[in-house]
């Protein structure tokens, strides 16, 4: 009987299998890296049609985020500020500039080019239309700017910072006290936990009417007495040290504003 | 092995069985259909399979070559096209200026009114960023306290419907607005040399006064000008009777306060459906059934007498059907008990005289709390006889009020005078603002096209441009839609609100108003053309704005600007109802009545329909496709008959064509067998059949009522021939008049078997066992419901994972009258597509709620035995006594958000999930349509996307992406009108109510915008509504929170009266209903030998 098969093909098989164990880690790879938010979203920064420095407006100058996106508090929507929000400022303020060419042609009843047209920005962060997000429902209850969009006072171009994929939003939802802040920083983009004045905040929490047992324990702090803001600062120093930290203020924050966000599907989704 | 769960059997006679609470039961059966009632081989095969019908039939069910090659094109294009995919950009638009009140994503409410015929439907209207979106009833209103109906509700597509009229049209031609205005400038000219000589205004029933004002100003100034008043559903009986009982006074009008009736007695009048012209009377009369907290005592009693079921029949404690043609009859023979006497030409069977004689005894010994209405397509006599009864019974000042509403701005003439002067000649230009389309809708011995045709010039104005009168006329101009209209308009006891726009016009529409101001305008000054400028007016207001404004400072008192916008808030203005009348009631002298009609002269009633009232509204997919409540019909109308008069004329099924000839005039209707109809009478609703070119919905829908209709009696026709078809026929040499038309009912879709769904009892029953209805059916036999989990966790602490809110509904079975707005307040806020009529006969209609419609009977004799044994059986071998007059209820199931759901355990990819608040919600995006879950629903409340029913053309479905686009079926117009909080679903998705999860989750965020640093997450109550919640007039349905004390959920969860759908099955559902209770007249009772009412089949 003839040899049919040359020696070399007996390494075939195992040849093949390599080439292709290589080729599908390749592919898996690769949609892992390029078919997910992270490639897709996450440093997306388009052109717009006005150079907006939100690093200057929001961080130089300290403009509140609230004063454009006006309506965030109040509506699933954080708006764009409509022309005339810009021209408040803008026609005492560079108002020649060629970079507010596209605001005068807006706003400007005198320019020569004035078309009234609202100017056309480039969205950059888009959730899917079946996901149902409101803002409102986050910058009332401690969540910060920050946590979903970053240093956004630091960006000269906006560009997209975190991956908004469905299980990054589920990471916060269960674990809600890691991006929690009193309500008075929500719009300090600046805000470390660091900087928290301790007497401060307990004080202003028993004075909303918390029971100075239940801030220790929603610290987790066993066998500590305190009945006041210094003693609660004093208990909380003795456990997490000089400064405050987000493991401190977070839990607290959760357990006294009874902050659950939802978890079933219902909650993004109608 | 499939398991499958055995429903324990019912014992075959449960009369024999005796109850605990000592009631003898009667033996009473409930059908939705007259083949489920016999359980017909047809009808348990189709119940038996979960999803009806065949693949399908297409119409296009073989592809060609060409669309192969085309489909294969397109997806090669897309793979292409999705290698070279690259994020697109989208776009951020705001405001340039910022608009007063508009918060970005917050939806914005404006009160407005919608006019209607003897007054007008005050609404609360849902706008996002400018769209209309939806709407509800405005609950500050004085008179119309809660919700509206079905007709108010589907209003808000025809605002989007892309074939509204929105071009002028010259002799049918388009046309444009340039060479309009021109003609007008010269009409109007020609009016103002002569006088007005020449010129004839035909109206619309309206309550505006701004309208009224200036027709006054339009007479003054063209004193030879004559006006008409025409629609063909109009309230002239109504006015003619009255005026006839207040000697001659023009200005009187009755308003009935059913909220003060203890005894209440409609002839012919459907008040709690279309007689009414707001849901005042359903808000009213539906007081007075709330049983609880020892109410049954009080509760008030409906007596009907009426031809073909009405949602009024349906809550009357006592109906009697009788013929159209009889009422007046029987309002005689009333009224002789009162000592009224007129001469009637018939007399009375004994049974009904009995019946009359019982009713007015009770009506009697209930002066001062007792009612009659009478129905507004009865005539003249009727109504006259009536108002001298309610006199007699002290009715005035209690029950009903007499108001003065004031004349008429100018005398009117009626349709037929105005073709009688055309014939004469006297007009030559004819100016149309009625609503109605008199060239089609005109009786059939008023050939009033012809007419038009003989003017020398006719301008209609009209929003619907695919009507017979604006394809006759020589221009037809567009007409604003009321919402994006300035007016006003006076409701029926004359509260004044303003009509105000939410929108600009889509299509450059006019009011009646601007139109009448136009025509009275001075000419418009030459343009000097050496300066060629426009002169744009600082002012941004409109004539027709400005004109409401100066009616209303006629009206209001005080200051005007400071009461102006009040109105304008509140949606109407304090004290602005009419004063009360000095009239003195009189019954005249007269004799009338007609022979009782046989079965070769019958007689035919006219009525509005259910759907689309008078046919304006026929080119609206959701008033088509919203079944009729009493028939269950859709997409068509069709000729009701009683049961005895159809085995009479040998008519076995739906839709056999009837062929009736009358006077000379022949025409066709496909049978609707109806249940306690009276016998020997067609009722037919108008407003279909109004052609081939009604537009992309009303194209070719049903049939055409208007020419066996006569001027003189214009509801009522007497001495018709009646027939069945055979075999097709041919009329004209070439229309095919088919001998069995296909009518859409859906009676019989997602059948439930029967098992002792709906509940009833009597009064009496009531008091002496309050909770007779929890054990009825199977749950007589069950033990106590036991789950395995445990409701507690180890430190005994409640197992509940959200402790602020669990949601939970009830459905007042006595308070529902079944009028479907529900159905369309659902559709128009979950953006649910209507699926066409073909789609309807294949069981695939989408509306979440699904209403179901019993009629009750005595338990029928069929041999059950033999039917098990697969014998075919046959209503007709039933006697057509059984359906002589049987009872009917209402109950409306959406989804009954079970705790214990068995549609989430068989998902596959969890698309259908419990959440923590107690909803069984739908992550829509991740449904792959496996059907599982409709399968394993024991209320067949899910509904499948067998089509990408709002992306395709209804007509096209079956083609797919080959559907053409520019059908009108997907026009972009009705994109505005979606609910942006809500998916709209796609092919292959299963959907359901969620107790609109939307409306939550906006309460529930707007609570935590509140709480802000606080833990008081709990929504307040009665925050949040559901759409079906907020439309219902009669307060049926209890929606809230079942953790809030204070919710009046949980009173009505701690009703006696409430049980569970199905309890025995252990599904522990959210919903629940309660049971309805009657309020039985004794005499009648015992007259009768029936008991209407009593406890329901299968008590133990």
């Amino acid at each position: 009987m003839a040899n049919f098969f040359p020696r070399w093909m007996n390494t075939l098989p195992l040849k093949v299998a390599v080439c292709l164990g290589a080729l599908g880690t390749g592919v898996v790879g690769a949609v892992t890296y390029y078919a997910t938010p992270k490639y897709g979203k996450v440093g997306y920064m388009p052109a717009q049609p006005v150079p907006f420095s939100h690093k200057l407006h929001a961080g130089q100058l300290g403009m509140d985020c609230r004063y454009c996106h006006s309506h965030v508090e109040n509506s699933w929507h954080s708006n764009v500020p409509t022309t005339e929000t810009c021209w408040n400022c803008h026609q005492h303020v560079k108002k020649e500039s060629p970079r507010l060419e596209p605001v005068r042609r807006s706003i400007d009843k005198t320019y020569e080019n004035y078309d009234g047209k609202p100017i056309e920005w480039v969205q950059v962060h888009k959730l899917a239309d079946y996901a149902y997000f409101d803002h409102s429902a986050h910058v009332n209850r401690g969540v910060s700017c920050v946590s979903c969009h970053g240093k956004v006072n630091e960006m000269t171009e906006v560009y997209h910072a975190e991956t908004h994929s469905m299980g990054w939003c589920l990471e916060c939802h269960r674990a809600p006290e890691e991006n929690l802040r009193p309500l008075d920083q929500v719009t300090n983009l600046d805000w470390k936990p660091e900087d928290l004045d301790r007497e401060k905040f307990y004080g202003d929490l028993l004075a909303k009417g918390a029971e100075p047992d239940t801030i220790l324990s929603a610290l987790g702090i066993e066998g500590a007495v305190a009945t006041d803001a210094s003693g609660l600062a004093t208990a909380a120093a003795n456990v997490f040290g000089d400064k405050a930290t987000q493991k401190e203020v977070g839990p607290v924050l959760k357990t006294l504003w009874n902050v659950n966000p939802p978890e079933n599907c219902a909650g993004c989704h109608r | 092995m499939k398991r499958t769960w055995q429903h324990p059997e019912e014992p075959a006679s449960p009369a024999t069985l005796t109850p605990e609470g000592g009631e003898t039961p009667a033996g009473k059966h409930y059908w939705r259909s007259l083949s489920e009632l016999a359980e017909t081989r047809e009808n348990i095969d189709a119940r038996d399979s979960e999803f009806h019908g065949s693949p399908g039939k297409s119409e296009e069910s073989e592809s060609s070559r060409r669309d192969f090659m085309k489909l294969m094109g397109a997806s090669t294009a897309l793979a292409g096209g999705l290698a070279a995919c690259r994020k697109p950009t989208l776009l951020l638009v705001p405001y340039s200026e910022s608009v007063e009140w508009i918060i970005p994503g917050k939806a914005l409410l404006y009160a407005t009114a919608m006019p209607r015929l003897g007054g007008c439907t005050p609404l609360v209207v849902t706008t996002h960023e400018g769209r209309p979106t939806h709407v509800s009833g405005n609950r500050l209103h004085p008179e119309v306290g809660n919700g509206n109906d079905g007709i108010a509700q589907s209003s808000i597509l025809d605002l989007y419907d892309p074939e509204r009229s929105r071009n002028v049209l010259n002799k049918g031609e388009r046309s444009s607005q340039a060479d309009f205005s021109a003609a007008f400038a010269e009409i109007a000219a020609g009016i103002k040399k002569s006088n007005g000589e020449g010129s004839a205004f035909l109206v619309g029933e309206t309550s505006s006064p701004t309208r009224d004002r200036l027709l006054k100003e339009v007479a003054t100034k063209f004193p030879q000008a004559v006006f008409y008043r025409y629609e063909s559903i109009n309230r002239d009986a109504v006015r003619k009777g009255l005026s006839d009982a207040t000697d001659g006074k023009t200005d009187v009008s009755i308003v009935p306060r059913f909220e003060k009736a203890k005894r209440i007695l409609s002839l012919d009048c459907d008040f709690l459906g279309l007689d009414s012209p707001s849901t005042n009377a359903t808000n009213a009369f539906s007081k007075n059934r709330k049983v609880d907290d020892g109410g049954a005592a009080k509760m008030n009693r409906l007596y009907v007498v009426e031809a073909s079921y009405t949602v009024t029949g349906g809550m009357a404690d006592h109906r009697l059907p009788t013929n159209a043609s009889q009422v007046a009859t029987i309002a005689a023979a009333l009224g002789k008990t009162f000592g009224l006497s007129v001469e009637s030409t018939t007399k009375l069977d004994e049974k009904t005289t009995k019946w009359v004689a019982a009713t007015a005894k009770d009506l009697q010994a209930h002066k001062g709390e007792a009612l009659v209405v009478a129905g507004s397509q009865q005539p003249a006599a009727v109504h006259a006889m009536v108002a001298a009864i309610n006199d007699k019974l002290g009715a005035f000042g209690k029950t009903a009020d007499l108001l003065n509403r004031g004349n008429d701005p100018v005398p009117f003439g009626t349709l037929g005078e105005l073709a009688e002067a055309i014939g004469e000649k006297k007009v030559k230009t004819l100016f149309l603002t009625t609503e109605a389309d008199p060239a089609y809708d005109a009786p059939g011995d008023i050939d009033f096209a012809r007419f038009l045709g003989e003017v020398e010039t006719t301008i209609q104005l009209s929003t619907r441009s695919l009507s017979a009168t604006a394809r006759a006329a020589t221009w037809h101009v567009p007409a604003a839609h009321y919402l994006e209209s300035w007016g006003d308009v006076r409701s029926a006891e004359g509260v004044y609100s303003i009509v105000q726009p939410m929108i600009l016009p889509l299509y450059d529409g006019l009011t009646e108003i601007d139109f009448l101001l136009k025509l009275m305008a001075d000419p418009a000054p030459a343009t000097d053309p050496a300066e060629g400028e426009t002169v744009v007016s600082d002012s941004e207001a409109t004539p027709g704005y400005e004109a409401v404004r100066a009616t209303f400072a006629e009206i209001a008192e005080g200051d005007i600007e400071k009461a102006w916008n009040a109105t304008l808030r509140d949606g109407f203005l304090k004290g602005s109802s009419y004063k009360a009348s000095n009239a003195k009631i009189a019954l005249p002298s007269g004799k009338g009545g007609f022979p009782a009609p046989t079965l070769d002269a019958m007689e035919i009633a006219f009525r509005p329909d259910f759907k689309i009232w008078d046919g304006r509204y026929i080119n609206n997919g959701w008033a088509q496709e919203a079944p009729d409540p009493t028939t269950s019909l859709t997409w068509d109308n069709a000729a009701l008959l009683s049961i005895r008069t159809a085995k009479a004329l040998g008519i076995e099924n739906n839709g056999q064509m009837l062929k009736v000839e009358v006077a000379g005039k022949t025409a066709y209707y496909p049978a609707m067998l109806a249940p306690g109809h009276a016998d020997n009478s067609l009722t037919i609703p108008f407003g279909y059949g109004q052609g081939e070119d009604a537009g992309f919905i009303g194209s070719d829908r049903g049939f055409n009522a208007h020419p066996v209709r006569t001027f003189a009696s214009p509801y009522l026709t007497m001495g018709a021939k009646v027939s069945v078809l055979t075999a097709d026929e041919i009329i004209d040499g070439e229309k095919v008049i088919p001998a069995n038309y296909d009518l859409a009912t859906t009676a019989e879709h997602n059948n439930m078997y029967g098992r002792a769904l709906v509940r009833e009892g009597t009064v009496d029953a009531f008091e002496k066992k309050p909770d007779f209805a929890k054990k009825q059916g199977m749950d007589a036999h069950i033990p106590e419901n036991v789950s395995f989990y445990k409701s507690v966790d180890q430190d005994d602490k409640p197992l509940l994972s959200d402790p602020h809110h669990q949601w939970g509904m009830t459905i007042d079975l006595n308070q529902c009258i079944g009028c479907t707005a529900c159905l369309l307040a659902c559709q128009s806020e979950n953006n649910i597509p209507i699926v066409g009529k073909e789609q309807v006969m294949q069981h695939r209609e989408m509306h979440w709620i699904r209403m179901d419609r019993y009629f009750a009977t005595a338990e029928p004799k069929l041999d059950k035995k033999t039917q098990d044994a697969g014998a075919n059986h046959e209503w007709t071998e039933m006697s057509a006594d059984h359906f002589e007059n049987p009872e009917m209820t209402f109950q409306p199931v959406a989804c009954q958000q079970c705790e214990s759901a068995p549609c989430e355990t068989v998902c596959p990819v969890n698309a259908t999930v419990h959440t923590e608040d107690g909803l069984n919600s739908m992550a829509y995006n991740r449904c792959i349509g496996t059907r599982y879950c409709a399968n394993n629903c024991p209320y067949k409340a899910r509904r499948f996307n067998y089509f990408d029913y709002n992306k395709r053309p209804i007509d096209e479905l079956y083609r797919g992406p080959f559907s053409t686009k520019e059908k009108t079926g997907v026009a972009e117009t009705h994109k505005l009108q979606k609910n942006p909080n809500v998916t709209v679903r796609m092919r292959g998705v299963m959907e359901k109510c969620t107790y609109c999860v939307q409306r939550i989750q906006e309460g529930k965020i707007e609570q935590k915008r509140i709480a802000r640093d606080s833990d008081k997450l709990r929504v307040a109550t009665g925050a949040v509504r559901t759409a079906c919640q907020d439309v219902c007039s009669a307060d049926a349905i209890t929606f809230g929170n079942l953790l809030d004390d204070k919710d009046p959920l949980v009173k009505m969860k701690a009703s006696p009266r409430n049980y569970d759908l199905l309890n025995y099955i252990g599904t522990l559902p959210r919903t629940s209903y309660l049971a309805r209770i009657k309020n039985p007249n004794a005499e009648i009772v015992a007259l009768t030998g029936k008991a209407i009412g009593e406890i329901s089949s299968h008590i133990h």
